[in-house]
């Protein structure tokens, strides 16, 4: 491990830029208002002298160097909320395939979640969804922050993704302070790129100290789930209680605010945008808990909105680890229980599950 | 870095016949390209210009003249998609298509057992191509019972074909209407009334289902209670399905994706899938 200043974060993009091929950069870039993963153009960009305070139903900016994340994810990314999938004409001719290849592209400053959520959504997209696959092979290189402060509606710590990352990146930084970062690589580019720098090796009072924050920033998640395996059991066991389900979404109003900040719901609705002489097939993200999904022509497969809500819930927890070979779809960023209008809080509704679920192998 | 294949590309498909079924229902075939063959109980999304994709069963065995093959679609109106369709697409007009998808009818299981087709309203259109595959390769099936209703006799499908399938060698036809009717000399009642009435070694035979949800839920028990085994039940499940190959998740029911894991699954695969509403 290496140890910096916040100016080496400059440096970094500059080895990496010169080492990968000149590639684009992708990170929470700093706006007038909230943060949005976007193409940063330098560190200035970063928003690296906020804080975000979150709260359930709420989200605020105000002056700090702890942010987390926002509505805004690398799913904005790598699956677009629009993302045009063919160009045809009246008379069915393909115009444009709408698939092209992505351009290379260095992730920077993403979040632990962020990097358990992209690991997911390979799972399910990759190599099938072309727009997803071609921007994620397009990524050549991954940058961490780790979270030393986590948010009041964090809980990655419960679900295995964060607050800080052991694979799957080049280089990670944790900020120790305002101006101090402990830097370490997770590859070969990585460490090449932490040499380059010139960077001095972190002393053992840094690691020690860098240790005795992560390990307070797990002690400081107070939003916990206690036992996993025992949730998702009695998810298992819950599935046909109509109740339960019907009670525990009684505040939901079905917005999909939830499934819109998730970074990994991936669900998506084509429709066709015409003009004069071509039509546009574009696909355009659907929130499961939204009323037309599960809408057909001449029914609905889930007309109540316990039923979508049971479906988020159980799809989150007991579907995705079928789907993807074992991996959870919550990566406990808690922008679910931020965004949510009414401060909807998952983890409370799992905690319920253990209070009231019967269990069943 | 490989530009990936966009599985959304449509192939320019001409209509070349349309029949009339039903109230609302026609049924239509269209020419493809030569390499194209598909599967008893797979589908296709067919689209139209400016309004969008519908995933259709195809009705027909894949039929190659010349450098084309041939599929048939039997449509019901009921929305956007299918309204326009049902409305406008005739003989010659052009449609998009793309597929085959999902995973269809275990016909290779079968084998060498007996076959209940068990089919309401509609849900007869993915089953025809499995009555023509038996009846095409007769020797390597058991006894076929196929029972078919539908509300009244004239919401039957393929009644210019339904009654030479009495015909094929071992073959028991069981038809039903929900309502009386003049003519009707068959059963008066629900499709499910004629499980009873099926003729074929339960324990060495595979039951296909397709109908109404409520209607597949009532046949499945039933036949559940006469001795069959949720492994020997098949069912072909609809949902809302807009990509087909299992990305844009709409379809899901439970952990499966339909459109790719399915339509058709076995009442043990899906479990409590099948019974619990809206899950």
């Amino acid at each position: 491990m290496f140890i910096g200043g916040l100016g080496d974060l400059e440096k970094l993009m500059l080895e990496l830029k010169k080492l990968l091929g000149d590639p684009v950069f992708l990170g929470y870039k700093r706006g007038s208002t909230i943060p949005v993963f976007d193409e940063i153009m330098g560190i200035s960009e970063l928003p690296l002298e906020i804080s975000d305070v979150q709260k359930p139903g709420k989200y605020e900016i105000v002056e700090g160097f702890r942010f987390r994340h926002s509505h805004s994810s690398p799913k904005w990314h790598l699956l677009p909320p629009v993302q045009v999938i063919l160009t045809i004409s009246p008379g069915y001719e393909a115009i444009d395939t709408g698939v092209s290849e992505g351009r290379r592209a260095v992730l920077f400053g993403v979040k632990p979640c962020d990097l358990k959520a992209i690991a997911v959504l390979d799972k399910i997209l990759l190599g099938k969804h072309p727009v997803y696959t071609a921007r994620r092979r397009s990524i050549v290189g991954v940058v961490v922050e780790e979270c030393m402060e986590p948010s009041a509606t964090c809980f990655c710590a419960s679900v295995n993704s964060g607050p800080i990352v052991e694979s799957g990146f080049d280089v990670a930084y944790a900020r120790l302070d305002k101006e101090t970062l402990l830097l370490k690589p997770g590859s070969d580019i990585g460490l090449q790129v932490l040499k380059s720098m010139g960077l001095e090796r972190a002393s053992s009072e840094y690691i020690e100290l860098y240790k005795q924050m992560v390990e307070k920033a797990v002690d400081s998640m107070k939003r916990k789930l206690p036992d996993l395996e025992g949730v998702q059991r009695r998810l298992h066991g819950l599935a046909s209680s109509q109740e339960f389900w019907e009670e525990i979404s009684k505040k939901c109003i079905g917005c999909g605010n939830c499934n819109y900040v998730c970074p990994t719901c991936f669900c998506t609705e084509f429709i066709d945008r015409v003009e004069a002489d071509h039509a546009e097939r574009v696909a355009t993200w659907i929130g499961c808990l939204t009323y037309t999904y599960g809408l057909v022509a001449g029914g609905h497969f889930r007309k109540q909105l316990y039923m979508r809500y049971r479906h988020y819930t159980l799809h989150k927890f007991l579907y995705y680890p079928l789907q993807t070979g074992g991996l959870l779809g919550c990566v406990g960023c808690g922008r679910c229980i931020t965004w949510c209008p009414l401060g909807l809080d998952l983890v409370e509704n799992l905690s319920r599950v253990l209070e009231v679920g019967s269990v069943e192998a | 870095m490989l530009k990936p294949e966009n599985p959304f590309l449509l192939e320019r498909s001409l209509v070349v016949g349309v029949v009339d079924e039903a109230p609302g229902v026609k049924t239509y075939t269209l020419r493809l390209s030569g390499s194209y063959s598909a599967e008893p109980g797979q589908f296709n999304m067919v689209y139209i210009y400016g309004l969008g994709e519908v995933p259709l069963s195809i009705s027909s065995l894949p039929s190659k003249r010349g450098s084309f093959t041939y599929v048939e679609h039997t449509a019901r109106a009921v929305g956007a998609v299918t309204g326009a369709i049902l409305s406008r697409v005739s003989t010659g007009s052009l449609v998009g298509v793309r597929g085959p998808y999902g995973r269809g009818w275990p016909l290779r299981e079968a084998e060498g057992r007996d076959l209940v087709v068990l089919a309401g309203g509609i849900g007869l259109a993915p089953l025809r191509p499995v009555i023509k595959y038996v009846e095409s390769s007769r020797g390597a099936f058991g006894r076929l019972n196929i029972l078919y209703g539908a509300r009244s006799p004239e919401y039957l499908l393929y009644k210019y074909e339904l009654e030479e399938y009495a015909r094929i060698p071992n073959t028991k036809l069981l038809l039903s209407s929900d309502t009386a009717s003049p003519n009707w000399g068959y059963h008066v009642g629900f499709v499910t009334d004629l499980i009873e009435y099926i003729d074929v070694d339960v324990g060495d035979s595979v039951v296909f289902v397709c109908g109404p949800e409520a209607m597949m839920r009532t046949s499945v028990k039933k036949l559940l209670n006469s001795g069959f085994k949720s492994d020997q039940i098949y069912v072909s499940l609809e949902r809302r399905m807009r990509c087909g190959v299992g990305v844009c998740g709409t379809c899901q029911l439970g952990h499966y994706f339909v459109c790719r894991d399915g339509p058709v699954f076995s009442i043990s695969e899906l479990g409590e899938y099948f019974w619990i509403e809206g899950i």
